[in-house]
């Protein structure tokens, strides 16, 4: 089922997204960083068809740079032996690639929902009026991706139903050049329908204006305010300071009860669009048992 | 598959037969970064813990060397027996060693002129510590400088 977090007004989808997004990238406190994570897995679960096979290839990264961090930063107070060059490993080094993995993965899986909630209309309807050629170029090409990616796999079984597999790994690749052949034929071709489309349909006169049809709700409006209000006092919390964490020379950060409210409020707002398709279920449920 | 268990063995017991080269005289080693000391402010307020108070990260020293042994050899085999934190990058192709940091003191944590230096018998060699090979009674001296040597005496050489 579609989530409700996706029909609410893009400027909350936008909002959402770049608070959660914004903070996972810059508040590099590890309780933050796991929050971030584990709080976009179980968005991704709501919000995207297939999260699972987005898990498996993320969650490899964060190994990855927490083994491929201390290779290159020898800095740190605790030394834990010596590396073949002669170099310390130090355990600060091995904690803040770690920590550089957790954010990686986090942000990925947080952009994976962005591009699942703010589709292509969405994306024109908020950047129109600001950059118009921009945010068409953008979101034609992100358009683009997913698109070429079913054209290949396309070609590809039209390849395979005309005869046998490719024998040898000389002839596999020579199908593998003539199915790109195929999609490169297939999208110049597309490119000049397209143009003619958008010629005929007006793009690039002036004056022309996009119709939408998203509307201010109660429910957006009362959204947002939770999103500003959540969000502004994490934000406050990062920039100022008062939730901070330093992984070189020795670690340090802060814990207690003002730290621990900014826990509590992040969290929750990175659990938005959970709770709120949740709810908006529950809603639904009790309106059907009604009738 | 004996040969392969023979020639492992051999290889691994080569470093350990290294180890015991014969001494081939002493000399005094300090690392000190007293040039931080008087102007704190410039370092990052997380580093300034590491500061030691007397700014000796390693006060003069009497250290037996090995034959062979050169100013970056010592500095990187007593750093390990005292526990001390040492950062460099080898260019392998030079054979040359240069040390970025020591008891996480980095270069450039002072300003863009700072950074770790060395002087044999109270002279600047204009060579890397990897290329000068230690002679007994050598007095080696590791400072932290903000100016490029110029708080520790050296002469620097005006940009034409």
């Amino acid at each position: 089922m579609k989530n409700a977090f996706a029909d609410t007004h893009p400027v909350v989808n936008l909002v959402y997204f770049l608070l959660v997004i914004g903070l996972g990238m810059f508040c590099m406190h590890p309780v933050c960083l796991g929050l971030s994570l584990a709080c976009a897995v179980v968005c991704a679960g709501f919000l995207r068809p297939k999260p699972g096979k987005l898990l498996l290839g993320v969650l490899p990264l964060v190994g990855l740079t927490a083994l491929g961090n201390p290779l290159f930063s020898h800095e740190g107070v605790t030394v834990l032996c010596y590396l073949p060059g002669g170099n310390p490993l130090t355990l600060e080094s091995v904690c803040y690639g770690l920590a550089a993995g957790t954010m990686l993965a986090a942000v990925v899986v947080w952009f994976s929902c962005c591009n699942a909630v703010i589709t292509a209309d969405k994306f024109v309807y908020l950047f129109g009026r600001l950059a118009p050629a921009l945010s068409l170029v953008l979101s034609m090409t992100l358009g683009f991706i997913p698109r070429f990616l079913e054209k290949f796999q396309e070609a590809g079984q039209a390849q395979a139903a005309l005869g046998n597999p490719p024998p040898t790994r000389r002839a596999r690749l020579r199908a593998a050049l003539t199915q790109v052949s195929i999609l490169v034929t297939w999208s110049l071709e597309n490119a000049l329908d397209t143009a003619d489309s958008m010629r005929s349909r007006g793009y690039g006169l002036k004056g022309r204006t996009a119709f939408s049809i998203y509307a201010w709700t109660r429910r957006d409006i009362l959204l947002l305010l939770w999103l500003v209000c959540a969000g502004g006092y994490v934000l406050i919390g990062v920039a100022l300071g008062g939730v901070s964490w330093t992984y070189y020379p020795a670690m340090a950060g802060s814990f207690g009860g003002y730290p621990g409210t900014v826990f509590v409020l992040y969290a929750a707002l990175c659990l938005t669009p959970a709770a709120f398709g949740l709810w908006e279920e529950h809603r639904w449920r009790c309106l059907m048992s009604n009738i | 598959m004996k040969k392969i268990l023979a020639l492992l063995l051999a290889l691994l017991l080569l470093p350990a037969c290294q180890g015991s080269r014969r001494v081939a005289g002493s000399c005094t080693l300090s690392i000190s970064c007293q040039n931080i000391l008087d102007n704190q402010d410039r370092l990052a307020e997380n580093k300034r813990g590491l500061l030691p108070e007397d700014g000796w990260l390693l006060a003069p020293t009497q250290v037996a060397f090995y034959q062979g042994e050169t100013v970056f050899d010592l500095l990187q085999r007593v750093t390990r027996e005292k526990h001390i934190h040492l950062e460099f990058s080898k260019s392998p192709l030079y054979n040359s060693a240069y040390v970025e940091g020591i008891g996480n003191l980095y270069e450039l944590d002072c300003g863009a002129a700072s950074g770790w230096m060395f002087q044999v018998n109270g002279a600047f060699p204009n060579v890397g510590a990897s290329a000068v090979e230690l002679q007994d009674g050598d007095q080696v001296q590791w400072s932290y400088t903000l100016n490029l040597g110029g708080d520790l005496g050296q002469v620097v050489e005006e940009q034409p």
